[in-house]
């Protein structure tokens, strides 16, 4: 149990939210504005998943804004363009695989640090996006919202997409071997090459994927609005740090649960409504956001001090 | 003559000379194409002195935040909080003048101490508690521009300050824009304390092997302090200055500074596992973004198709690129060598 | 005795840097034998296994496995060849559990392969029994001490079969239970016709275990012996390749007064108890014991490193509390770390930088850095070290381990200390600094240096001390004179003088 007191630490917090709620401001658990709530921050998820990957296989991107930005967006030409919207979609992740494997070349092939790396493709990335397009909306065609489902069905869908890639990929992090190859390399890279692992392709294939399951969240979010906006994924990449460093994964690598992401990112997301429901100004939300993160982090530090000098 | 050749390519080798290489053709390319003559027969663009001071006046920001970012890069550590902190100097800056009814002077220097405090706390969890700057500067960085907003409800915005603060940002004393000294200062007493004091010997020692450093017997949690509290005060001026060139204060000021800061300190040849690095290297760094992004706006062909911040925001990350790829291959060769 | 060699060595060469620490080995191990490889340290015997497990790759020469000759190794098909190394330092993922650790060793890394769970929970729980060791496989690797991680690395090199087992010190931390368990794992391994490649210090397990014995000295291989029909002092002399005392230089001054006093001094964290120890000014004393006995510890107590819980330390016959390096510093101490790349110098950092550092205090007052009075102090010791750099400007990485050591002291005696404590200060330094490094601590101790001198190196320690401290469990076991004979030395580390006690 110790192992996941992180997990469970942050899932008792949002638990004592909701349950809070369900006092306070029942309103909040009508179906419809949480099924939008949830929906809207599917994408979100979705990204956050692929982070963990990457920060447990210890490395980071905060490209993954930028990332988003021109899937949303390119998929959206298409769409406009008379593409079919599977066709769209398929693209979206195409080219979020495409940017993810560049990240990952550089920084398994040529070993630079993630984090300047990723700085620099965010940085290109969103600038070549504003050249391009000189922030011009792109309107889409009536069918590729909920995919010319209705409202509820579509946001349904994109749910179940969500969930299945959080089931998924925590099974296959949990069960698969190339999952805990992930676990292997972010825990001590050195130790994983000794044992005959190849930490490279790992920590190329964590970004690729991070890269197609970004380009997948753009897909999913493209097809809740009517149009896209280009500065749509600014932010994003540090609200999906937040989400999955909250949610017990260890910035050190080698460490963490996707539950526990989940859980994080529900944390997160629930501040806002909560505030409202609870009749706090909603200025806060940040600051919250903020002093949880630090929560967080300080106590993962006091814990593993006091657990350091028991083994010691 | 052979140890000519052999001082050439050990100066080429450093990295500030090849970012005054890139900075000088910049500069040779937009004085070329950049300016021009109008129709009443006045030189415009580029070259003239007014562009020049544009330039200048508008790096000061960045600028600041860049030099302030790296004496913490140094230590191998990184700030993201730095623009959120901005925002917040400048909404508490804006709330000591206006709704606390401060004078001008001592409002600026609470919010100096304010920015100061900020950085105490990114020290005191950093420094303090050993966590990872990474993590517990994100934190902040939701944290402080969450207070921005809170504070100002997420609407109030702080205008009409008086003509004298005004001044430090959109006027010019002996010849130069106002803000420009401070920066001036500012590198002036950053690039003292990095490369001459003993401080500075420990922020690289840290960066280097921080394990070396406590066996040393160096003072490895005040040092560390020092970088991130320095870090939240240029933070607090930059917002000052800031404040006074647009002539309001409002939470979301800064907003996605920080990224461009660490741009251009990593462009200006400071190593993000610390340790190496220089405040020269770092002023280049913000030269070579700052030349750029307003020498592609004194472009004919770039003014037609207004993507000036675009192209340069875009030029700025493919150099960020070369000089990791370049850094990495040339690395690589040492190695071997 | 079977024809073809599991493994053999044809002239390995390997450098690092300026450092050669291979020079033309060549080495055979055959089926069902324990061979041990022996050696003083930096003799370049963990140079040559991490050749033989392809975690470095040779210079020059060749590898032969089961008669064929290999164009190349890597880590991944050395394990393919059946080669398994158990590790000083266990090279285990911290973060998974006991279970995993030997699956991912054990496992074939396909990629798309089902993890079975319950099935490596009771194969890894069948191999821990089979070495004996009584750990759950549930457990989190971060959560063991050293021995139960090597314990891990041994049940993983039974589990992969490995026909060539290499053993790098694999009894230095474990208890006297786990020790006899290991004897019979590595027996039960030679009788199912593996190889076994054994290093160690302790003369008597090389006895026990060993059939032959090729002994390395200054990377090259003096000889291969058979186990049986060598001597210990014959060992010791292959391996010295000297007469042991003409090389120490002898004492130069007087003892004076007690500089250092212990009183019962111990620290729970470092695993130090009940240390009481006197050193002079001007005197050496020598501090020996085996790996793990707690003189590394006991020096971390000393210089703040992990502060003292009980217990007084004096100094000068003053009482003083010791919590931070900075203030052992101000207490006039100085500390020659043992891992000296990590922690003695910044290898980054110039010469003249890394000499001063420890001594900011005192050189630059007000914190201003001045160049001039650094360049002198570097250049002073740079001539009277005979620190060979190509200038004071040169970072420490570019010199020989010998000239870093010097540049690890140059840094302490900038300081000008009352106590010196040298950890292992000529471990993976050649011969001829060596000398000089033994030189200059005879001259510290003459101008009144007291000097506190760990090392591994028995010769060392008897050559150079003028009393020798010896510790075994955490704690002092006893002093002995400068003039005591090596098994004297021997039996007090092991513990072996009263017979029975562990």
């Amino acid at each position: 149990m110790r192992r996941h007191a992180r997990e469970l630490g942050v899932t008792a917090v949002l638990l004592a939210i909701l349950a809070t709620l369900a006092l306070v401001a029942p309103a909040f658990y009508q179906t419809a504005p949480l099924r939008s709530l949830l929906a809207r921050e599917a994408p979100t998820l979705v990204v956050a998943c692929g982070m963990a990957l990457v920060i447990i296989g210890r490395q980071i991107d905060i490209s993954v804004g930028s990332q988003f930005s021109v899937c949303s967006v390119a998929a959206g030409l298409l769409a406009a363009a008379g593409w079919p919207t599977a066709l769209a979609v398929a693209a979206a992740v195409a080219i979020g695989a495409l940017w993810g494997a560049i990240n990952g070349a550089l920084v398994a092939g040529l070993g630079l640090p993630s984090i300047v790396v990723t700085l620099a493709t965010m940085v290109t990335l969103r600038q070549g996006l504003n050249l391009a397009r000189q922030g011009e909306f792109v309107n889409l065609p009536d069918q590729v919202q909920w995919l010319g489902l209705s409202q509820t069905a579509g946001q349904t869908l994109i749910l179940l997409v969500a969930g299945a890639v959080l089931v998924g990929l925590a099974w296959a992090l949990r069960s698969l071997a190339a999952g805990r190859h992930i676990y292997a390399v972010g825990s001590d890279a050195e130790a994983a090459r000794l044992a005959g692992l190849r930490p490279r392709r790992v920590t190329f294939a964590v970004f690729l994927l991070l890269g197609a399951l970004t380009g997948l969240a753009a897909a999913m979010n493209l097809i809740q609005s009517p149009q896209v906006q280009p500065l749509v994924g600014s932010g994003l990449e540090l609200k999906v740090i937040a989400a999955v460093v909250i949610g017990g994964v260890a910035i050190s690598g080698g460490r963490g649960q996707l539950w526990g992401v989940l859980a994080g990112l529900l944390l997160l997301a629930v501040i806002s409504p909560a505030l409202t429901h609870l009749r706090i100004e909603a200025y806060w939300e940040k600051a919250i956001q903020g002093a949880i993160i630090l929560l967080a982090v300080v106590t993962e530090g006091l814990r593993r001090r006091a657990g350091g000098k028991g083994a010691g | 003559m052979r140890r000519a050749g052999e001082f050439l390519r050990g100066a080429l080798r450093r990295h500030e000379v090849l970012l005054l290489l890139v900075l000088v053709v910049e500069w040779g390319l937009f004085y070329h194409y950049g300016t021009t003559v109008n129709r009443r027969g006045v030189v415009v663009g580029f070259g003239t002195l007014d562009r020049q001071f544009d330039v200048l006046r508008h790096s000061c920001e960045i600028g600041l935040l860049a030099l302030a970012l790296t004496p913490v890069i140094l230590t191998a550590g990184i700030d993201l909080s730095v623009g959120s902190l901005l925002g917040l100097c400048a909404v508490v800056f804006g709330q000591l003048w206006h709704d606390a009814g401060l004078p001008v002077g001592a409002a600026a220097g609470l919010t100096l101490v304010a920015g100061a405090l900020g950085g105490a706390v990114n020290a005191g969890l950093v420094a303090g508690l050993r966590l990872p700057p990474l993590i517990v500067t994100l934190g902040t960085y939701s944290l402080f521009r969450g207070l921005a907003e809170a504070l100002t409800r997420g609407a109030v915005t702080y205008t009409d300050f008086p003509a004298g603060f005004l001044f430090l940002g959109q006027e010019r004393w002996l010849g130069l824009p106002t803000q420009a000294w401070v920066f001036l200062v500012a590198a002036a007493a950053i690039g003292v304390l990095v490369h001459r004091t003993v401080t500075g010997r420990a922020f690289r020692v840290l960066g280097f092997a921080p394990e070396g450093a406590r066996y040393a017997g160096l003072a490895v949690g005040r040092t560390l302090a020092i970088a991130y509290v320095l870090a939240g005060t240029v933070a607090a001026a930059a917002a000052l200055i800031y404040t006074a060139r647009i002539g309001q204060a409002k939470a979301d000021a800064g907003t996605g500074y920080e990224l461009y800061a660490i741009t251009a300190v990593v462009l200006g040849g400071t190593s993000i596992f610390g340790g190496r690095g220089s405040v020269p290297g770092t002023l280049l760094g913000v030269a070579a973004i700052a030349v750029l992004k307003n020498g592609l706006a004194t472009i004919p062909a770039v003014i037609r198709l207004n993507a000036a911040e675009e192209m340069a925001g875009l030029l700025t990350g493919a150099l960020l690129l070369l000089a990791l790829a370049l850094g990495a291959l040339g690395q690589a060769g040492k190695v071997e060598g | 005795m079977s024809s073809v060699p599991l493994l053999a060595f044809e002239a390995i060469e390997k450098s690092f840097g300026a450092v050669r620490a291979l020079r033309g080995v060549s080495f055979e191990l055959r089926a069902g034998e324990v061979h041990a490889l022996l050696g003083e340290n930096g003799a370049g015997k963990s140079t040559l296994i991490k050749v033989a497990t392809g975690a470095h790759a040779p210079d020059a020469g060749h590898l032969v496995i089961g008669g064929r000759r290999l164009a190349r190794l890597d880590p991944a098909s050395a394990r393919v060849h059946g080669i398994a190394c158990i590790y000083q330092q266990p090279a285990l993922f911290p973060d998974l559990t006991v279970a995993e650790n030997l699956a991912l060793r054990l496992e074939p890394p396909q990629l798309a392969r089902r993890v079975d769970r319950a099935g490596r929970r009771r194969r890894a729980a069948e191999l821990l029994q089979r070495i004996g060791a009584a750990l759950p496989p549930e457990a989190e690797v971060r959560n063991l001490s050293m021995p139960e991680q090597q314990l891990v690395e041994i049940a993983s090199a039974l589990g992969a079969g490995a026909r060539i087992v290499i053993m790098d010190e694999p009894t230095a931390s474990l208890t006297q239970r786990e020790q006899v368990r290991l004897f019979q794992t590595v027996r039960t391994l030679r009788e199912a016709g593996a190889g076994i490649i054994y290093i160690s210090h302790r003369l008597d397990e090389i006895f026990e275990l060993a059939d032959r014995v090729t002994i390395l000295r200054d990377g090259a291989s003096v000889g291969t012996r058979v186990a049986g029909e060598l001597s210990e002092a014959e060992l010791i002399r292959l391996m010295v390749g000297r007469e042991m005392n003409s090389l120490f230089p002898p004492p130069l001054g007087p003892v004076g007064d007690t500089v250092l006093e212990l009183r019962a001094v111990g620290c729970r964290a470092a695993g130090v108890r009940d240390v009481s120890l006197t050193v002079r000014a001007g005197e050496v004393l020598g501090l020996a014991g085996l790996v793990g006995a707690g003189r590394t510890e006991l020096a971390g107590v000393l210089f703040g490193l992990t502060p003292a819980d009980a217990g007084e330390i004096l100094l000068g016959g003053r009482s003083v509390t010791i919590d931070s390096p900075r203030t052992a510093l101000a207490h006039g101490l100085a500390y020659v770390p043992e891992d000296r790349r990590r922690h003695g110098v910044v290898l980054e950092l110039p010469v003249a930088q890394n000499i001063t550092l420890a001594a900011h205090r005192t050189l630059f007052p007000g914190g201003w850095l001045r160049s001039g009075v650094e360049r002198k102090l570097a250049g002073e010791f740079i001539a009277r070290f005979a620190i060979r750099t190509a200038g004071p400007g040169a970072p420490v990485a570019s010199l020989s381990g010998g000239n870093q050591q010097k540049v690890a002291l140059a840094r302490w005696l900038a300081t000008a200390p009352r106590v010196l404590i040298l950890d292992e200060p000529t471990q993976g330094v050649d011969v001829g600094a060596k000398g000089e490094i033994h030189r200059l601590i005879r001259e510290l101790a003459a101008r009144g240096l007291a000097v506190l001198l760990i090392s591994s190196d028995l010769p060392e320690i008897l050559g150079m001390s003028d009393r020798i401290g010896v510790m075994r469990g955490g704690t002092i076991a006893d002093v002995l004179p400068g003039t005591a004979a090596a098994p004297e030395v021997m039996a007090a580390a092991l513990g072996t003088a009263g017979k029975g006690a562990a």
